[in-house]
This record gives C-alpha cells, structure tokens and sequence, in this order.
C-alpha cells in the first residue's frame, strides 16, 4: 500500500502547478495596484536605451582573467532585469503560491524518504512494481501504454530530486524576493519537478519520452525566466532567452538520436517496455542494437550536456541561479545519466562497444570541461564546467561497469554530487544575491569579490564543504563515489580513462579551490588566504537572510554523510545480479585510492599556495608575460572555442545551406508556379486577339469548322468506317 | 429526269455563293441577304430531300422536310425583321451599315 500510493509523488508537483496557474497566480496578478503595474511598464520601456550604451567593452579575446575592474555593465539597478523594486513586497497571492508548492514538495520528500527508509533494509522493490497503468492506445497487437513504476533505482533518484527541490525552492524565497514572477516562477519550479518524475517513474521507453521532452521545456521557461535581460557580450554572457533557445535547440539535436534509437528498439522487439525489450534484444543484430543503445545515448549527451552538446549548460546559467542548483544537481542533467542507468542491462547486452563509448565520452567531457574550468572567471561557469566535468565521472561510472557490478558506482556520484552542487550553486546565488544588494547590479565576476568569508561566514563554511566534498578530500561524500569510479576504471583495466580521471580530480580541487579563494579570501586572508582578505567590489556586503542559509547548512550536512551509504550499491542494482557493496575499508587500504587523494591534495595545495600568497594582478602578470601561458589560457579562456566554432558553423554552413533552400525555394519552386501563371497569362493575352468583334470573321471561323469537320467524315467513312 | 442529286446540287452551289456573300460584304443589308437566300437554299434541299424520299410509302407521310421548310420560311421571316431593326437602329446611332466598323465587342 505504501509502494502503491507513490504515485501521489509524481503527481503532487502537478497538482500544485495547477493551482498556482489557475488560482494563486491570477490572484496575486489581480491584487496588484494597476496604476503602478502601468507605471512600472512605461519604465521598462523607457530604461533599456541607457543600459546599453552603459559598460566598458572589453574585446571578447583579451577579456583577462586576473584583471580587476569594476565598470562593466554599469546598468541602473533593477533596469537591467526583470527585478520590479514596485513590487518589492510581494503580494498574498504570491506568497500562497510558493507555499503551496513547498508543501507540495514537503509531501513528496517526506514520502521518498519514508520509501527510501522502508526498502533500505529489506531491498523490497528491488525489481520495482507498476504503481499506475493506462492503457493510452491500441493499435495493431501493440499497447502503447502510460505505465509508471517505483523500484529502488528510482526511490534513489526520487530522494535526490525531491530533496533538492526543496531545498530550492525554500531558498528561492529569498533569493526571487525582488524579481517579478514570483508566483510564476514557483510553478515553472513545480512543472520542472513533475517533469522529472515522470522520468523518474517511468517503465518503458514512451514515458521517458514524454518526460524527457517535458523536463526539456520546463528548462526552457526557467532559464529564459528573466526574459528582459538583455545579453553581455563584454562578459561572453548571452541574453537568458537567448541561452533558453540555445539550450532547447541543443537538447533537440540529442532527442534527434534518442527518438531514432526508441524507433530501432521498437521496431525489433515490438515493446517500448525495459523489461519486454531486455527478454527480446537476443533476437536482435548485435550490431543493430549496438546503433540502438548509441542513439540512445545520443539523448542522454545532449541532456547531460556531455561534449560536443557541452555549450548550452553555461549558458543555461543566465537563469535564476535556484534554477541552476535545480537543472544542475537533481532535475535535468541527471536525467541523462539517469536513463542510461535504467536501460544498463540494454547497454550491457550490446557490449562492449556501447559502453566503452559512454566511458570514453564521460572521461574526455571530464577532462575537457575540466580545464576550461581552470581559468573561468564567472562564479557560475566555473560551477557549469565543472557540473559537466562531474557528470562526465558518473558515464565513466557507468561504462566502465559490468553487470556484475551494476550502474552503482555512477549513481553513487549522482547521488552524492546532487548534494554538493546544489550546495555549490545555491551558495554561489548567496553570494550574488549579497554582492547586488552591496553594488545594486548584478555582479557574477569572481575579479569583484573576494575577502567574502569574513563578511559572510555561513555561505563561506558550508561552500568550502562543498567544495572539499567535489574535490575528494577523504571523509566527504566526493571522496567515496568519485574514487570508487576512478578505482573501477583502473580495475576493469581501462588505463587511458584512469589516468584522464585521475588528471581531472586534480584539476577539480584546484580549481574549486581557486574559486573559492577567489570569492571568499584572497591574500591577507587568515590560514594563508583561505579565509577573508581584501574585498575588491565596493558597497556594503552582509550575510544572506536565514530563508537561503538554511538550506545551505541542510546541504552541506548532506554533502559529507551522503557518502557513508554503504548499501548503495546493491539497493540501486538494475540487473539482478548480486553485486559487491561499497567496502570503506578495501577501498582505504588500495594504494591507488591514495595516488587519486594526493593528486587532489596537489591540486588543493597549488590552489591555495597560488591564490593564497599572490594578488591577483601578479598571477595575471605571470600568466601574460609567458607566451605559452598566455596561448594557453586564451584558449582555455574561450572554451576552446567551441561556442566560436558552433556560432561560425550555424552562421556559415546551417545558414548557408538553409541560403541555398531559399534560394531554390524562391526561384526553383516559386519559378515554377509563377512560370505556369505567367505563360497562361501570356497565353491569353496572345489569344483573345482571336476575338476581333467583327461578325464575318466568327462566321468564316464557325463555316470554316465546319468544312474541316465534313472533309473529316468524308474521310474517315470513305477509309475507317467503311 | 430531275432527280436528288439537282436538288442537292442547287441547294449546295446557291449556299456557297451566298456564304461567300455574306462573308464578303460591307453593307450589313446585303450580309443579311446572304443569310437569307442561305437559308432558302437549305428550304431547296428539304424539299427535295421529302420529295424523293423512297423509304417510306404514302407521300402523305413524307411531309416531314416541307413542314421544316415552312418553320425555316417563318423563322427567316422573323429574323429579317430583327435585324433590319437592328440594322436601321445601328445606322442612326453610327451612320453607318458598314459591318467592317461595327466591332466595338473586340478585345
């Protein structure tokens, strides 16, 4: 009974969706005052003009990481967003909505835990029940049915997802206090939640589907939720509802292979169904269900914004910060991994290729994200790249397994990562939130902050967890899943992804660390620049209200005790098989566990000895007077410039051949229809000449017909029809 | 011994002359007699068609051709009327009878 009713879960977030848009958020719309509605409106329209001419342009190419200004985007406050200072108290009706959906929300994660609790010790549910079936159509022998499911893999996910919103959303209180839309913006939150649970809940390949493309366009509402901002290319930052186009248009182009890979699938095995598809895929060409699985693994690339569908998730940043924590650390990228875990068995049955792509693509995104992390200066896309780097370390997770291992291992960083990136970001949006109630704009650049910790000690201690706990520093959740990932690699002897694993957890430390020094000490600082230190923005900066610090502290308990489930393993095992749990103590006796520590150690070290000791006007010093240092981070600095090559490509070789379609559309096609036209036109002109108004001509035509007609029949009865 | 074919021959030769006429002319009177005598020269062969039909027995059944020939002789009569009417109004309007002028329904 209590298993049965967990659809209540799913459809919970639904639910308060519903309410919100039909009730709470006209009510809020209707208790506003008119008259300032319309003032405020007449601004809006009136303001845009001085914020663009406003901020020093900076060539996009020597944008300088070290640099410290202050003058870039020196839009007035509020003018530049959709921050509304009329609406500075938010209305009952606004405040209703978002408590309607945090009750919501607080059912949904109080019942995950109560199932996650009651299936911990047992493994009750570890084949999963079908909780709710509809039958949706029946054509041809085939059910194409909605079914939706709970098994341990999901009530995995589903704590995640659900602690997570919550979390969001009670931090989004203080954090959306100014913006407009407040009520609105907890409804797109409670869409993007159901979204992802349908992906959580789903049993065949239909559900995930409709779930998939859902979670696709509530990303797509939240990220351009600040639809009047406008783009800064001084800071390489487009406009939100450029990076929500961008974002929808990139995850399109995986779907493209996911919805072909369902299609080969279905066509095989005649079930959208996992568990039918697995008993049938022995029937299948091995090399055809191989395309399949990689098709497949199309959707989850772009969805997990794994390389070469990376670009969208930095820019995804443009929306409110909340929404980041959410898409990044529970909602929308884990879906990715998530659904190569659920289908792992069809991924397994068309080894090894299939698998060794997921690893090979995780390990490179990795790697690659990884290094771009190392010189960003945007607080948030440091925290993007990263978020790509570690979802690269949960396919690895993933493809280096074996059935006898199971998705475990890359579901245990999912589980633990979604802890510390939401601590990271809804941290990072403290910090924002701070530093534009101080400097009254909105402030991403790391080369403004620093000496934060002093001034705001909460953001600061439960941030440096996060970021020990993202480095693997041993004892904090990271530690356990990201090295029980980069043992694996090593031990199912894929040495080139071991070693690019092992690179990146290097690189990771430092540059979290980098950040965070960045951001909250500087040199000066206590504990050699870790802790406080010369603040280079101005204004006044205080610590956040307790509505964003408490989820923060939430978190980062979270963030180290995560890591000690040591049942994880065989709780989340799809396959059936019985697999090896998390053993502490084997993985603290291998050498090669310490070989990943010290080379985190040396990252955190370097970090912390570098940005420690040094302003940050001498490393910048540093870096630009050596040639090879200076090529170097210039690429790094423009992401290898990829986003450079994809906008060349669309603007050059999509536009182009779409140039050519015109072309031919507007003279080949609109030549032929317009060519009929005319020569009928002309025709008829040429013709009606015929038609002279004089009666003896009508008379000579009309006998004239006739004597051909006669000499005709003369003919044919003297020779046919004799 | 007149026969059919006379007939035939006459109806025919006096059609094409008067064709030629009524094709030819400038004076819408004389197109008009064309037309006429066209017509009478259908009546000739008609008549001449019913006279010498051999089908059908009793003459009195073979009256078919010379009824046609007196609704022709009626319908000429009206249509003679109708367009020397025509023709008369066309010449106060226009002064002229000169079919050559009259194409004002041209393109």
């Amino acid at each position: 009974m209590l298993y049965q009713l967990s659809w209540t879960i799913l459809f919970a977030p639904i639910a308060a969706f519903v309410v919100i848009i039909f009730g709470t958020r006209p009510w809020d719309l209707l208790s506003r005052p008119r008259v300032e509605a319309h003032t405020s409106e007449a601004e809006q329209h009136a303001l845009p003009e001085k914020g663009a001419a406003g901020g020093v342009s900076h060539p996009a190419t020597d944008h300088d990481d070290h640099t410290v200004h202050d003058n870039h985007g020196d839009q007035d406050h509020g003018a530049d967003d959709d921050e509304d200072p009329k609406v500075a108290h938010i209305s009952v009706g606004a405040r209703v909505s978002s408590y309607v959906a945090m009750l919501v929300m607080a059912f949904a994660c109080v019942y995950s835990w109560v199932l996650l609790v009651s299936t911990m010790s047992s493994n009750a549910l570890q084949q999963g029940i079908t909780v709710l079936s509809y039958n949706w159509l029946h054509v041809a022998n085939i059910d194409y049915s909605i079914v939706f499911q709970i098994d341990q893999l999901g009530i995995a996910m589903l704590v995640v997802v659900t602690t997570i919103s919550l979390m969001v959303m009670f931090y989004s209180q203080g954090y959306m206090e100014n913006s407009a839309g407040y009520a609105r913006f907890y409804s797109y939150l409670s869409l993007f939640v159901f979204s992802m649970l349908v992906i959580v809940f789903s049993q065949n390949f239909l559900v995930i589907f409709i779930g998939w493309e859902l979670v696709g366009l509530s990303s797509y509402l939240l990220i351009g939720f600040w639809i009047n901002k406008r783009s800064r290319p001084e800071e390489q930052r487009p406009s939100p509802a450029e990076a929500s186009l961008q974002s929808f248009i990139m995850n399109r182009i995986g779907d493209v292979g996911f919805i072909l890979g369902i299609m080969i699938l279905f066509a095989n095995t005649g079930s959208f169904d996992y568990k039918t598809i697995l008993a049938n895929v022995h029937t299948m060409n091995p090399n055809l269900l191989g395309v399949a699985m990689l098709l497949i693994f199309c959707g989850a690339i772009g969805k997990s914004a794994q390389f070469p569908l990376h670009t969208w998730l930095p820019s995804a940043m443009e929306g409110p910060t909340p929404v980041s924590a959410l898409i990044h650390a529970a909602t929308m990228v884990a879906a990715g991994v998530y659904m190569v875990a659920r289908t792992f068995p069809l991924f397994s049955a068309a080894a090894p290729f299939a698998l060794e792509v997921v690893a090979s693509v995780g390990a490179f995104t990795a790697f690659f994200a990884a290094t771009i992390a190392l010189v960003q200066s945007d607080f948030k896309r440091v925290l993007a790249f990263s978020t790509i780097s570690q979802l690269g370390y949960m396919f690895v997770g993933i493809g280096v397994s074996t059935p006898e291992i199971g998705v475990g291992p890359g579901m245990f960083h999912l589980f633990t990562h979604a802890f510390f990136k939401a601590l990271l970001f809804l941290g990072a949006g403290s910090v924002l939130h701070a530093l534009h109630h101080a400097m009254h704009k909105e402030v991403q650049d790391v080369r403004l902050m620093g000496g934060l910790a002093s001034k705001m000690p909460i953001t600061a201690i439960t941030w440096l967890v996060a970021v020990l706990a993202i480095s693997g520093f041993p004892g904090f959740s990271g530690f356990w899943s990201k090295e029980e990932i980069i043992g694996l690699a090593l031990q199912q002897h894929h040495p080139v992804i071991y070693a690019l694993t092992l690179v990146t957890a290097g690189l990771t430390a430092f540059y979290m660390l980098r950040a965070f020094i960045l951001a909250f000490g500087g040199k000066g600082g206590k504990f050699g620049g870790l802790w406080g230190g010369p603040y280079r923005g101005y204004g006044e900066v205080h610590e956040s209200p307790k509505t964003m610090t408490i989820p923060l502290i939430i978190l980062a308990v979270f963030s180290i005790f995560a890591g000690y489930w040591t049942g994880f393993f065989s709780y989340v095992n799809v396959t059936g098989v019985h697999v090896p749990n998390l053993d502490f103590a084997t993985l603290l006796a291998d050498p090669f566990t310490w070989v990943g520590v010290v080379i985190a150690w040396i990252g955190l070290g370097f970090a912390w000895i570098v940005y420690g000791r040094y302003d940050l006007a001498k490393i910048n010093q540093f870096v630009q007077s050596n040639a090879l240092l200076r090529t170097l981070h210039r690429i790094l600095f423009n992401r290898y410039y990829i986003d450079t090559f994809y906008n060349w490509l669309t603007q050059f070789v999509v536009l182009g051949i779409a140039g050519l379609a015109q072309w031919f559309d507007a003279h080949i096609v609109d030549g032929i229809v317009n060519g009929v036209a005319f020569g009928v036109t002309e025709a008829g002109k040429g013709a009606r000449h015929i038609e002279t108004g004089r009666v003896q001509s009508y008379m000579l035509g009309f006998f004239g017909g006739v004597a051909v007609l006669a000499v005709v029949v003369v003919i044919l009865v003297s020779t046919v029809w004799k | 011994m007149l026969t059919l074919n006379h007939f035939l021959v006459l109806g025919a030769v006096l059609f094409c002359i008067r064709l030629y006429g009524a094709i030819t002319k400038r004076n819408a009177v004389a197109v008009l007699m064309g037309i006429e005598i066209m017509l009478n020269a259908v009546n000739i062969t008609m008549v001449g068609f019913s006279f010498f039909n051999t089908q059908v027995g009793q003459y009195s059944q073979r009256l078919t051709g010379q009824i046609f020939a007196i609704f022709i002789i009626t319908v000429a009569a009206a249509e003679a009327a109708v367009a020397l009417a025509m023709i008369i109004a066309i010449y106060r309007k226009r002064d002229t009878v000169d079919v050559g002028e009259i194409d004002m329904m041209k393109w």
